[in-house]
């Protein structure tokens, strides 16, 4: 190697400007060109009440309850406060959900007067109606009347009305007190035994909507209801629940005639709906609205696979269905989940809100008479979609008239309340719809608090999602419905105006809103491979001098001021 | 199969107990429900035109019996007050076979209806609505009908059904095409189950996908309308398929479903050619006509009488052939002949259906009706950049002259320029104005469309050509189909006479524009980063390096070359020891 000559020695000026360039290319990276990308590529994300969301979806930021107001009407007994003290204990006691609780209360002698009516509205007065609007609705007015001489304690509930009338035995002597508690337990065990269903239903949906169950509901407390009946009505309970629509403030009701051949061509649906279940659905609009229409179709056969089997009244013609004999068709039950053709009946509905389908299927001539093995209606439910029925029609008839239809129509009103969730216990339509605008009020509350949840566990899960200011409002709007809806809980205002059900219902519709926002759905899938192709042929050749040259600048720095040390 | 068959025979005879109550039921009731018809006419080049018309009546209200309730439910939500939905496939030969079905769409999808709102955003909105839905019944892609694709004529299209004229006032008129749709089965199967019959029994039962997308020609539509008659209003539809078929074609199909050469001994040589010899074979034209039968050319026949359509108590079924040839049908159908030589049959109650047309040789002359237009388009200019349309209609009238509407919808990024909207009548008369009146509404980049109306007039025996010149906008990355090679379709132009009604449609064009490279964006960035980081690169090193003279290296880049020996010699060490290791 040969002997070099070693180059000038460096200037300070020169070496300082080199700083200078270095740290000004430097400082326009920094100052300039990160804020720049930051501002160009960041996401919008609207701040979320994250905290809040994760307490509702836990359950924790509100308890719901449900309070009951039973007023107690005892015109003839003396001393009912003491009565009504001994029952206000024994249902106490014997309650295992604290959410669900009844309360008695005498009702005041002006109701006595004209206390005939369904409601409590109908009964007052209008200079009263003012006072009345701030109190709490009642779910059911006891009677206590004396019976006739010589009977035992009884009960007695009208199918239209909320007026339980009891009638105790004449026999009664208040001072007695064996002779009270048994009037008393006779009347604590009435009031469960009408709205047990009901309890166990909201009972379910509070603890299968959260996942962590409040404490209240399991295990059941000490009670004097036995354990092992508990556990078949879980059973029962769940069998009822999954049965049940979701809710939707509006259904749409479609009445379909599906029939085998081209017989019988026209039905008297709309005379029919206008008389058999029009008032139903009416006694329904304070809970959910209503649609209907109405199709037949011709030549439609139910799903293939399903095959009915004949089966002859006289043991020696089985197995001939052609011989003119007496006998039937008969569906297995294992076949009625698959019996609708839903590649070929044209079911769907373009509206946006759930459709309940009620179908009358009449079997093709060669099938008539057709039934349902071991059901006495012909007809059966499909959980979450709506009802059918099997009619036979006599020999032909080319039109169904209102006489024909009314035992159709009948069960599917009561196929309706099922799939709506009203309990089926107690014959009092009024007390089942008051049943039902709770239970619907929880579930709105639990679906709710869940939707705000998921909208929680998906901003955590995915960082690079956008949360658009329209997310943040309907999520704030959620929030203040819940915690309306739970106040209005506690008070006891479940039905009607600004009550329990309309802000769970504006809670429901304003999370599915936020977290169905379709701004965020797009940003999901935006691959992190693509930001790598666009930034690395340019951060590459750019970055890669000036780090070198930031390192080199460090490093003359650090052995300048080395040696200043040193020196 | 057997099972089915069975259940065929169990309806059709259910159908018959119960000729005796619908017949006395008809008497008491208006218009029927529903009727069915099916007209069948030879063409010439044996083919055979099968025209099937299905017309079901409803109310306004929500209970249905034979109206479908999925259209009405579309038409209540989205407001329309009458639709006109048409599927077609193929080309009319006008030349071969005479005067086009009048009824039939465009290539494609074509869409058009009136729909009440208060003002155009709403009419947009029901309109979307209303594709969308649409979109979901027939199972075609009419959900892509946006607004750089709808159009609101102004002159071509008036109302069939029966509108009051308040009603008039709201109503909005949209129209869009889709002609890249392919027509095809997954379209005929929610169009029978339009039907109340289903296919399953009268004339719809010879509707076969395999069939009827296997002809020469076919459309389907579906028209929808309030009609009244003294006050009385009822909502109908109206659905027909058309279809011509080729006989030849159709027979072949049934001896080999998989197209096959046949042997040359089947062949059909014209052999009067003098070069038509040895291994050539060219076709002969004048073969006959050949014999055919509904269950040969539809592959089965018609069960029985569909029960809704009985009440009316026609004919549901013509032939319109030359009154020479005889025509076979079978048993128990009762056979009405019209003045004009139409031949109608009255179908059995149960029992199946079948026409049959024996060979004719030499072959009837067929009367042609003339088409009131001819029409066709095509595409001039040159390159990637100018392009040009024109249009030849001809009239072949010798005494009438023609008015029409001449109505074209253009893709956005077709860009006409009006000024070089020209028009050429031949034989030239001069002092002769062809165009009466025009509309034009000009594009708007991705958000709508060009659309071009013009009222024309031909006078007898002349040809009128229509010709502009377009350019072809650029299309951004992602707008290009998967496809992009192939070219864009261009929706077939709409003519229309008004004084008659009478409606045919042009071809529509393939239109191919620029296609870029796809990688291209990441091209452009890996070169346009590498551009920037050679030059950030040199500036950079010219500010920060120090230069000295070749000889005035300094001792640390000597340190360096030092290191790099070392480390050479090291490697060569290691692979001179694994070498001996291996040894």
């Amino acid at each position: 190697m040969s002997k070099t000559k070693s180059p000038p020695p460096d200037t300070p000026e020169n070496a300082r400007t080199r700083s200078l360039v270095v740290l000004s290319f430097w400082s326009v990276v920094l100052l300039l060109g990160l804020p720049l990308w930051w501002f160009t590529t960041s996401i919008y994300r609207a701040p979320l009440p994250l905290k809040e969301m994760q307490s509702w979806s836990n359950g924790r930021a509100c308890r719901a309850e449900f309070p009951l107001l039973v007023d107690v009407e005892a015109p003839l007994l003396p001393d009912p406060e003491h009565l009504l003290k001994t029952v206000q204990h024994a249902l106490d006691d014997a309650n295992d959900f604290s959410a669900h609780h009844l309360r008695l209360r005498l009702a005041r002698s002006h109701y006595q007067s004209g206390g005939h009516g369904t409601s409590q509205k109908s009964t007052s007065s209008p200079s009263e109606t003012q006072d009345q609007t701030e109190e709490e609705s009642v779910a059911a007015i006891l009677r206590l009347t004396p019976g006739a001489s010589g009977s035992t304690h009884s009960y007695q509930l009208s199918n239209s009305s909320r007026i339980i009338d009891l009638y105790y035995s004449p026999s009664y002597n208040p001072s007695s007190s064996a002779s009270s508690t048994s009037l008393a337990l006779f009347i604590s065990k009435t009031l469960m035994e009408i709205f047990v269903e009901e309890q166990q239903m909201i009972s379910h949906l509070l603890s299968s909507g959260t996942p962590t169950p409040p404490p209240s509901s399991v295990p059941p407390g000490p009670s004097n209801s036995s354990n092992g009946s508990n556990k078949i009505n879980t059973a029962e309970i769940q069998r009822k629940m999954s049965r049940i629509m979701r809710y939707s403030p509006t259904y749409h009701l479609t009445f379909s005639m599906f029939t085998g051949a081209a017989t019988p061509a026209s039905w008297e649906i709309e005379q029919s709906i206008e008389e058999y279940l029009q008032p139903l659905l009416d006694a329904l609009s304070g809970i959910s609205n209503f649609t209907v229409d109405s199709q037949i179709q011709f030549y439609a056969s139910p799903s293939p696979n399903v095959v009915p089997f004949w089966e002859a009244d006289t043991p020696e013609n089985l197995g001939d269905p052609n011989q003119l004999s007496t006998g039937k068709w008969v569906l297995k039950k294992e076949d009625l989940s698959s019996f609708i053709n839903s590649a070929e009946w044209p079911l769907v509905s373009i509206t946006s809100y759930p459709t309940i389908n009620f179908i009358i299927y009449i079997p093709s001539p060669s099938q008539t008479p057709l039934s349902i093995s071991g059901s006495a209606t012909n007809a059966f439910l499909l959980p979450q979609w709506g009802g059918v029925m099997v009619l036979n029609p006599p020999n032909q008839i080319n039109h169904l008239t209102k006489a024909d239809l009314k035992g159709a129509m009948d069960i599917f009103a009561a196929q309706l309340l099922s799939l709506l969730g009203a309990p089926s216990h107690p014959p009092s339509l009024p007390i089942r719809l008051d049943s039902l605008a709770r239970q619907r009020s929880a579930e709105l509350l639990t679906s709710a608090s869940s939707t705000l949840g998921s909208l929680y566990r998906l901003t955590k899960a995915l960082p690079s999602i956008s949360i658009p200011t329209s997310v943040s409002t309907s999520v704030a709007a959620t929030l203040q419905s819940l915690h309306n809806a739970c106040r209005e809980l506690k008070r006891g205002h479940f039905g009607g105006p600004n009550s329990a059900l309309e802000e769970g219902r504006n809670a429901a519709a304003e999370a599915e809103k936020a977290f169905f926002e379709k701004s965020m759905v797009g940003q999901v899938y935006f691959p992190e491979e693509h930001k790598v192709a666009v930034y690395l042929p340019l951060m590459g050749p750019v970055g890669v001098p000036l780090l070198m040259s930031a390192v080199k600048e460090v490093a003359r720095v650090v052995a300048e001021w080395k040696a200043r040390r040193r020196a | 199969m057997k099972l089915l068959r069975r259940l065929i025979a169990v309806v059709l005879v259910a159908s018959s107990l119960l000729s005796a109550t619908t017949a006395t039921d008809s008497t008491a009731k208006g218009p029927t429900d529903y009727d069915e018809h099916l007209s069948l006419k030879t063409l010439p080049g044996n083919a055979v035109l099968a025209s099937f018309s299905f017309v079901t009546n409803g109310t306004f209200d929500n209970h249905h019996s034979v109206f479908p309730r999925s259209l009405a439910q579309i038409l209540e939500h989205s407001h329309a007050r009458e639709l006109h939905l048409k599927f077609s496939l193929g080309r009319w030969d006008s030349e071969l076979w005479g005067t086009p079905i009048g009824k039939a769409g465009g290539t494609g999808v074509e869409l058009w209806a009136w729909v009440e709102a208060d003002d155009d955003a709403g009419a947009d909105k029901q309109w979307r609505t209303l594709t969308n839905a649409l979109s979901g019944l027939f199972c075609a892609s009419l959900n892509f009908i946006d607004g750089t694709r709808t159009i609101r004529p102004v002159m071509s299209f008036a109302p069939e059904g029966h509108h009051s004229e308040k009603e008039m006032e709201r109503l909005h008129l949209l129209h869009g095409s889709l002609p890249r749709e392919p027509v095809c089965t997954e379209n005929l199967t929610p169009f029978l189950k339009l039907l109340p019959c289903k296919g399953r029994a009268g004339i719809s039962s010879l509707l076969d996908g395999h069939k009827l997308f296997d002809a020469q020609w076919q459309s389907m539509s579906v028209v929808i309308k309030p009609v009244c008659d003294n006050g009385r209003c009822r909502l109908q539809v109206e659905q027909t398929v058309d279809m011509v078929l080729d006989i030849e074609r159709s027979l072949q199909r049934r001896d080999s479903p998989v197209p096959k050469p046949l042997p040359v001994e089947r062949l059909n040589c014209d052999t009067s050619k003098f070069y038509g010899t040895g291994d050539s074979c060219f076709p002969q034209t004048n073969l006959g006509d050949l014999p055919w039968s509904l269950s040969e050319i539809f592959g089965r026949p018609i069960k029985g009488v569909c029960p809704l359509a009985r009440p009316s108590r026609e004919a549901h079924v013509c032939a319109i052939v030359p009154a020479e040839r005889s025509i076979f049908v079978s048993q128990n159908s009762v056979e009405i002949k019209y003045p004009d030589g139409t031949r109608c049959f009255v179908l059995p109650d149960t029992a199946d259906f079948d026409v049959i047309l024996p060979q004719q040789s030499p072959a009837l002359p067929l009367r042609l009706e003339l088409p009131p237009l001819y029409a066709s388009r095509s595409f001039t200019g040159h390159g990637q950049e100018r392009g040009g349309v024109q249009a030849v209609l001809r009239n072949p009238s010798l005494t009438e002259t023609v008015d029409f509407v001449y109505l074209e919808s253009l893709p956005w990024f077709m860009k006409p320029y009006l000024h070089t909207l020209r028009t050429t009548l031949s034989p030239a008369s001069p002092g002769f104005e062809p165009i009466q009146d025009l509309f034009y509404r000009p594009v708007l980049d991705r958000a709508r469309g060009a659309h071009l109306e013009a009222a024309l007039r031909i006078p007898p025996n002349s040809t009128l050509t229509l010709s502009y010149d377009f350019d072809k906008s650029v299309l951004r990355y992602t707008e290009y189909p998967p496809d992009a090679n192939r070219g864009f379709d261009v929706a077939a132009a709409v003519i229309t006479i008004p004084k008659t009604g009478f409606a045919i449609r042009t071809t529509s064009l393939l239109l191919s524009l620029p296609t870029p490279d796809f990688s291209m964006p990441y091209n452009v960035i890996i070169l346009s980063s590498t551009v920037i980081a050679l030059a950030f690169g040199s500036v950079f090193n010219l500010l920060v390096r120090r230069f000295v003279g070749a000889d005035e290296v300094s001792p640390r880049t000597q340190r360096l070359e030092e290191f790099k020996e070392r480390l050479l010699a090291a490697i060569l060490r290691r692979t001179r020891g694994e070498k001996k290791k291996m040894e």
